[in-house]
């Protein structure tokens, strides 16, 4: 469906779209920027979500339906790779519906999805290999440390010296102190980020994170942003669903869904310029408010009209923040319904 | 295969972790074969309560197997684990012979100390080809339950939805299978009911083996019924068991 643009070399995703690309399709202005991310380490997840090279996700006309429930309502939806990719809805929007779907434990009832070309029901056992899968609960045995439960999973992919991959992956969740500790001991941030270990224990292309960083507390929440924000930078395409509507500005793209229909999709910058921002501005003691988009040169406009005279006493802005934002697409679809 | 020894070696970590869980099924059924001890020892000297003990014993091995890997599954399934096993790569063929492997063992020493009890405690004088014959229908009776145990965790969405197959599988087991009383005197139906289930033919063998002079010919086709429970149950068991919802 996508033609690949560009791509290099620093993760098997980016060899096999560098050879489908046509040496004379990459202009000066993409070299510069790839020229700049090979520079950096840091900056290598930029040029990626950047320029949307390939699909890692194509949803088309996906619907799933429970009886007369309707959890997936015709969706349509691409994820580029390389990309932190947020599901953000209230609970019952089918987040984890959408998910079961593209990790095959659930089967469409019309539609098709494709995660990395292959189909997640036909092609299952290799899809399998290449995606990591970590689930609403941490579904892991409390009777075992953390370690074992790690290696069982990796056990199921046959991976050559699982027992560094288990160091190395343990490391990277900062969970090596407590790694020979039985997961009942755990606290629950720990016991997601075991979770997260076993979904990444066979260097998945692409992994799918069911709500991850509900019911834990800001520090943690924080921490596993980060984790997730390093793992984007080694090239793996991340597909989160969250309730939690701030955590839509720690995404590349965010799609929001609502009862199982798509409201929007964007990136969080661009989500965030739908918000108004409420202008309060005291002439006299008089209170003057406005609503206005929240783009500098409205509030530039708005301002205009008082001039710089002396006599503004104080001046209150309140602009909507992503929460906001998403809350009101949510509200506005719900009106319009009961209309 | 080798995904198969892994969830075996698992399940065998998980049960060698668990030391209550562990105790209970191994302990239990030692308990109850000693309160049947104290029960027939207030019967009157004429009842045979030695053509009783042995297929009793059968029983609660029986059961108690049953119980167990059922509420063992479920709790797979309610984890999330069995779900992550699945889409981690292990199929659920693997996923089935691993749980019957890892509780091969314990069906095994739960068959050895139960009658290994019984024999002891009824004071019971069977020759070695007689006991050991004993203990493979135990045996055969405990890996049939496993089987039973993972089929029925398919229809059970957590523990509790085991225990309505208590009584609807387990119990009838009790009164229709010869373990208390001939099925030749129930109605018909009540007798195909009790044929259906697998300890009737466990009660057969053992009725047959304890007699003073037997032939194991007479035992094959019991046997053979028993052991096909085991490859019934596991077909059965790979078709309920759904990769995809």
């Amino acid at each position: 469906m996508t033609e690949v643009c560009v791509g290099f070399p620093l993760h098997e995703h980016f060899v096999s779209v560098d050879r489908k690309v046509a040496p004379n399709s990459l202009t000066a202005h993409t070299l510069n920027i790839i020229a700049n991310a090979e520079n950096d380490s840091k900056q290598i997840y930029k040029p990626f979500s950047y320029f949307y090279s390939m699909n890692a996700i194509e949803i088309e006309n996906l619907s799933k339906n429970y009886g007369k429930l309707h959890a997936l309502k015709n969706m349509n939806l691409d994820v580029p790779i390389g990309t932190i990719y947020g599901l953000v809805g209230p609970n019952g929007a089918g987040k984890t519906t959408l998910i079961k779907t593209l990790v095959g434990s659930l089967r469409p009832s019309s539609g098709f999805a494709i995660v990395l070309g292959l189909d997640p029901l036909k092609d299952k056992w290799k899809l399998r290999k290449q995606i990591g899968y970590m689930p609403q609960s941490p579904a892991l045995y409390d009777d075992l440390s953390a370690r074992k439960n790690i290696m069982f999973f990796g056990k199921a992919q046959n991976i050559p010296d699982l027992k560094k991959r288990t160091d190395e992956i343990l490391s990277f969740a900062e969970l090596s102190s407590r790694s020979n500790d039985k997961v009942e001991t755990l606290s629950g941030g720990m016991k997601k980020r075991v979770s997260l270990c076993c979904a990444l224990i066979h260097n998945p292309k692409i992994i799918f994170l069911d709500e991850p960083t509900a019911a834990i507390d800001p520090h943690l929440k924080m921490q596993s942003w980060i984790l997730f924000r390093k793992l984007a930078q080694t090239g793996v395409t991340i597909f989160i669903s969250t309730h939690l509507m701030d955590e839509a500005m720690f995404c590349d793209k965010v799609t929001i869904l609502r009862n199982g229909e798509i409201l929007a999709v964007d990136t969080p910058q661009r989500i965030l310029q739908r918000g108004k921002t409420k202008l309060k501005i005291f002439v006299n003691n008089e209170e003057n408010i406005s609503i206005i988009d929240s783009t500098s040169e409205n509030l530039a406009d708005e301002l205009k009209k008082f001039g710089l005279e002396k006599n503004i006493s104080s001046i209150e802005l309140h602009s909507d923040n992503i929460e906001d934002v998403i809350l009101s697409i949510i509200r506005e679809k719900e009106k319009e319904e009961k209309s | 295969m080798t995904h198969t020894f892994i969830i075996a070696q698992r399940v065998l970590n998980q049960l060698k972790g668990d030391r209550r869980f562990l105790t209970l099924s191994l302990i239990a059924p030692l308990i109850i074969i000693y309160f049947l001890k104290l029960l027939f020892d207030t019967f009157p000297p004429f009842v045979d309560v030695k053509s009783y003990t042995i297929p009793i014993s059968a029983f609660i091995v029986h059961f108690l197997s049953f119980v167990l890997c059922a509420i063992l599954l479920v709790q797979e399934r309610t984890r999330g684990t069995l779900g992550r096993m699945m889409i981690s790569g292990f199929s659920k063929t693997s996923i089935i012979g691993g749980y019957t492997l890892g509780y091969f063992g314990l069906a095994t020493i739960q068959a050895i100390t139960a009658l290994a009890e019984s024999i002891w405690l009824f004071n019971l004088n069977y020759d070695t080809k007689t006991v050991v014959l004993l203990f493979m229908v135990i045996w055969l009776l405990a890996i049939v339950s496993v089987m039973l145990g993972i089929f029925i965790s398919t229809f059970a969405k957590h523990e509790g939805h085991v225990i309505p197959f208590v009584p609807l599988i387990i119990l009838p087991s009790v009164f229709l299978t010869g373990l208390i009383i001939e099925p030749t005197g129930l109605p018909t139906w009540a007798e195909i009911i009790g044929k259906c289930l697998p300890l009737h033919y466990a009660v057969n063998i053992v009725h047959e083996i304890i007699k003073p002079e037997y032939k194991i010919a007479d035992t094959l086709v019991d046997f053979g019924i028993l052991t096909g429970y085991i490859f019934v149950l596991l077909a059965l068991a790979s078709l309920t068991l759904k990769e995809t919802e």
